[in-house]
């Protein structure tokens, strides 16, 4: 039967989507269930002297409130969490560290009753002083965050070196060393030395964070909208001791994800605030403490970048900065992935790089979409064009000629294969905005009015310019994905796997996988939500890893099966299992006289239904001291092209055109495929133009809607398009979610230089920041 | 302060008791259990609590419930009781969606508009469409799914008039 791999079908679930009755935690209800508040630091650092919940705890309806006493030497509680790093309390203990710090959580009987009951808890601080930028915080003398680390539980993630600095707030440090970094520099007939620096942004999946939980006869059950069913699962157990096996964590699809729902966020405290009603409790966040939940992280990136004679780059050495904010969250990891991409994806024999996790005191940095790479390549690609320029070579020519080939060693010393940069991704691009080699400089084109030749009197105000760029993006290694499936003796097929749904339709790329290795109709395959009590363990949904590794995983169950279903087969049919094939649902004997459907097969064998199952791990691993080894099971890369009009009255960005090109392997569907990376594109799109969290003296100022703009169907380029590249060389699929993120903003603002000759070296690219630059280079000729 | 106000929800009448200070969005999630509601920012700017009221797309996080009474509300739950909608089968079939939980919000703008517009350009989609945000970012889908679905109603409207 014809595979459905490879086609655009549409979601499997798309009826729910579009009746509005998709299951969102959001949703989630159950008898008598209480709402939970949360009470939070409005210090960015203080001392927490007093918590008097006495006249909260009298308010009619309050059913429980959760605050330090609760936890502090209760040996049935251990009292914090975090990914790597346990530092994070489930309510504040000693003392809060940003402004949105929890300190306390009422359950109540409804909203209206908990927001009164937060509004009498008194709360007496010692405000302490802070620090938010994170050089700054490195600086000695700065206040310290986290004087020691609480005692860790658990183990670390195996991909995780953790350096980390007690009594300092460098929470993590990742070293790579390829090469002779200072003999480069050395030989270096040109050395360019920039600084680069994004803000913080937020995820804002419109879905806020939900949790509900309940904790009754010694189990606690969590409803969740998280991409980490099986770290969540691992957190409670360590906070309420208890085997794995008596936490279990359900969740529904998402309404949106994008990182932010990473690793415990409300679990925690909503578990712990059930645990003390005795009741089950939900906790739906607002905009605003959403924003109070996880960021992207800032980071300031110094680039050190050597050049020979020839244009080729022979050395750069890289400091990174990441602002982990409050707490670890999954910072010990992410400087690991934002530290060896600041390479880029460029053939460079000597790398140096130092990588900081550094703590402060604003909103804890998490994993975002793109995961440390956006960062990186804000710095690198923007970079790129600024030697070119200097060097006197086309930005284009300049990537093909330093750029990674199949058989080069990458930054972490492993060699790279399936590299598709020159011959399709930079094509691509290049067609996609008729990008002319050698003629496409700033100062050598005309103005826009100049270009539509109209012999207009006044001069035009508006100015064009494009540019490309290209990146590298790893997925998380070494990793595991386990799936099982049953089946029915009806011939239908479950698939469970703990994927979450997100919008990313992995629901309906793993029965589209299913379904081919099965060879049964998409319509027979059923594909569950995760559920840790009944649904195989997979470390995460994200890093672009579900396609691949869960898809592997799903393939590898199904295949299972098939063999019980062959063995079962030649049984009942008297004939050896080699001479059997299965397809159609049904298993024939090779010259096709004799078969059974797979229904038949099973009934007759009486097993009620068969199960398979399949596990996919991952191995690699850097060095500690010098970040060699294997950083990624096999590399994402992606480009993109476009082309602005920049208004030099106004200082507005318009974008023209914008192309992405994002290699793919084996595209499962094409559609899906598309619409995740039209997604990135506008995920960049917003970076590279308004998003931003703006901080004033730890008070974020613009958490919510109004004074935080995402990009809306005003914002979308005047032409949008994008390519998903497969290449026959290529027989696995690569992950897509996120590689055509980063490309994003240096192509905006290359396009931006390329079009008035003003680099902006800081996210995002404002009008403001666009005529001051004008401002300066008026200056500078005048 | 509570208040008994009498609702039209998806034609049903209802009377429910409301605090004073209580959303539409509240209500139509707590006591009509119309989960397609949903609250994306609280304060009107994201359209994922859009119904229409009297045809109109009104963001419900922003109207009292109390001042809903006697008024025509219309969410998503009352499209396609007979088979889908043509504008809920132009999205399936052009996948305008990813996580989806703006969608309703869409659906019901977009409905209003072609009412308003049967026929409208690429340029108005986007100007009737800007207070519904899609952070996914399937805009493009939606474009496609909207057109059509604009071209699909036009024989129905032609019939109606």
């Amino acid at each position: 039967m014809p595979s459905p791999v490879g086609r655009s079908v549409g979601m499997i679930d798309a009826d729910e989507r579009v009746r509005g009755t998709v299951a969102y935690a959001l949703n989630a209800e159950l008898p008598g269930c209480l709402t939970g508040r949360i009470l939070r630091s409005p210090h960015p650092h203080a001392r927490l002297v007093r918590i008097d919940t006495a006249r909260a705890e009298q308010l009619p309806g309050v059913i429980a409130i959760l605050s330090r006493a609760d936890i502090v030497d209760n040996p049935a509680l251990y009292p914090y969490f975090g990914p790597v790093v346990r530092d994070q309390p489930v309510v504040a203990l000693d003392k809060v560290r940003f402004v949105g710090d929890p300190v306390a959580a009422v359950a109540a009987v409804d909203d209206d009753t908990a927001q009164q009951a937060l509004e009498l808890i008194e709360v007496e601080y010692e405000p302490l002083p802070a620090v938010f930028d994170p050089e700054e915080a490195l600086v000695p003398g700065a206040p310290i965050l986290h004087e020691t680390f609480p005692p860790q539980r658990g183990a670390m993630s195996a991909d995780i070196v953790f350096n980390p600095s007690e009594g300092s707030n460098q929470l993590n440090h990742f070293k790579l060393r390829k090469g002779d970094v200072e003999a480069g520099f050395e030989q270096a007939h040109r050395i360019f030395e920039h600084t680069f620096r994004c803000p913080p942004v937020q995820h804002v999946p419109l879905e806020p964070h939900v949790a509900m939980a309940l904790v009754e006869a010694g189990k606690v059950t969590v409803w969740s909208g998280t991409q980490t069913p099986h770290n969540i699962r691992a957190q409670l157990a360590e906070i309420f001791q208890l085997p794995l096996a008596q936490i279990r964590v359900i969740v529904h699809t998402l309404g949106g994800g994008y990182g932010s729902k990473c690793y415990t966020k409300l679990e925690p405290i909503g578990a712990v605030l059930a645990w003390k009603a005795r009741r089950p409790v939900k906790i739906v966040l607002r905009r605003e403490e959403d924003f109070l939940t996880v960021t992207k992280h800032q980071a300031v990136i110094h680039l050190r970048t050597g050049v020979d004679r020839d244009g080729r780059i022979v050395a750069r050495k890289a400091t990174n900065y990441f602002n982990a904010g409050a707490y670890a969250d999954i910072s010990p990891r992410l400087i690991k992935n934002g530290g060896y991409a600041t390479a880029g994806p460029y053939r460079i024999p000597n790398v140096w790089v130092d990588s900081y996790a550094v703590y402060s005191n604003i909103v804890p940095a998490g994993a975002f979409r793109g995961y440390g790479v956006s960062q990186a390549a804000w710095a690198y690609e923007s970079q790129m064009d600024m030697i070119a320029e200097a060097l006197g070579y086309d930005p284009l020519e300049y990537r093909q000629m330093n750029v990674l080939h199949d058989g080069d060693t990458f930054a972490t010393g492993e060699q790279v294969h399936d590299m598709h940069y020159r011959e399709l991704l930079l094509a691509d691009a290049q067609k996609a905005i008729d990008w002319r080699p050698g003629a496409e400089a700033w100062w050598q084109r005309a103005s826009a009015d100049g270009d539509r030749g109209a012999g207009s009197a006044t001069v035009s105000h508006k100015r064009r310019g494009k540019a490309i760029t290209c990146v590298i993006k790893g997925s998380v290694t070494p990793s595991t994905s386990s799936a099982s499936c049953k089946l029915n003796e009806d011939g239908s097929l479950n698939v469970l796997t703990s994927s979450v749904e997100m919008g990313q339709g992995a629901k309906t790329v793993l029965a589209q996988l299913a379904a081919e290795a099965a060879g049964i109709p998409l319509e027979a395959i059923t594909v569950s939500e995760p559920d840790t009590d009944s649904t195989p363990y997979d470390q995460q949904t994200s890093s672009s890893r579900t396609t691949y590794s869960m898809g592997t995983a799903v393939t590898l169950a199904v295949q299972d099966v098939k063999r019980q279903l062959v063995e079962l087969a030649a049984d009942q049919l008297e004939i050896g299992p080699d001479d059997l094939t299965c397809d159609e649902g049904t298993v024939r004997t090779r010259d096709g006289s004799r078969s059974l459907s797979y229904s038949d097969v099973v009934r007759r064998s009486r097993r009620g239904n068969l199960l398979g199952q399949g596990t996919f791990a991952t191995s690699g691993g850097l060095d500690p001291e010098t970040g060699q080894g294997i950083g990624s099971i096999h590399w994402h890369h992606a480009a993109a092209a476009c082309e602005v009009e920049v208004d030099t009255e106004t200082g507005k960005i318009e974008i023209l055109r914008f192309h992405s090109s994002c290699f793919a392997g084996r595209v499962v569907n094409p559609r899906l495929a598309e619409l995740q990376v039209e997604g990135s594109t506008l995920f960049g799109l917003g970076q590279s133009l308004f998003e931003e969290m703006l901080y004033d003296g730890g008070q974020l100022i613009n958490a919510n809607l109004s004074d935080y703009m995402i990009p809306s169907f005003k914002d979308l380029p005047g032409r949008l398009s994008v390519s998903v590249l497969e290449h026959p060389s290529a027989g696995e699929v690569h992950g897509i979610g996120e590689t055509s993120v980063p490309p994003v903003m240096p192509c905006v603002a290359n396009a931006l230089y390329n079009a008035v000759g003003v680099r902006i070296t800081e996210l995002p690219l404002t009008p403001e920041k666009v005529l001051a630059g004008l401002a300066r280079r008026s200056e500078a000729e005048a | 302060m509570k208040k008994t106000v009498r609702l039209r929800v998806n034609g049903l009448e209802q009377e429910v008791s409301v605090a004073t200070h209580h959303t539409l969005l509240d209500v139509l999630r707590r006591e009509f259990k119309l989960h397609s509601v949903r609250e994306g920012c609280g304060i009107g700017m994201c359209g994922a609590c859009t119904v229409l009221v009297e045809g109109k797309p009104v963001s419900s996080c922003l109207l009292l419930a109390a001042l809903a009474a006697e008024k025509d509300v219309v969410t998503v739950e009352a499209l396609g009781r007979q088979g889908l909608h043509p504008i809920q089968q132009a999205f399936v079939d052009h996948t305008a969606f990813q996580c989806s939980f703006c969608t309703p919000g869409f659906l019901l703008t977009t409905k209003a508009l072609l009412e308003e517009n049967p026929a409208p350009t690429p340029e108005q989609v986007k100007a009737y469409l800007a207070g519904n945000l899609c952070r996914c970012g399937s805009y493009m889908k939606i474009m496609d799914a909207v057109l059509d679905a604009a071209r699909r109603l036009q024989p129905a409207n032609a019939n109606a008039t």
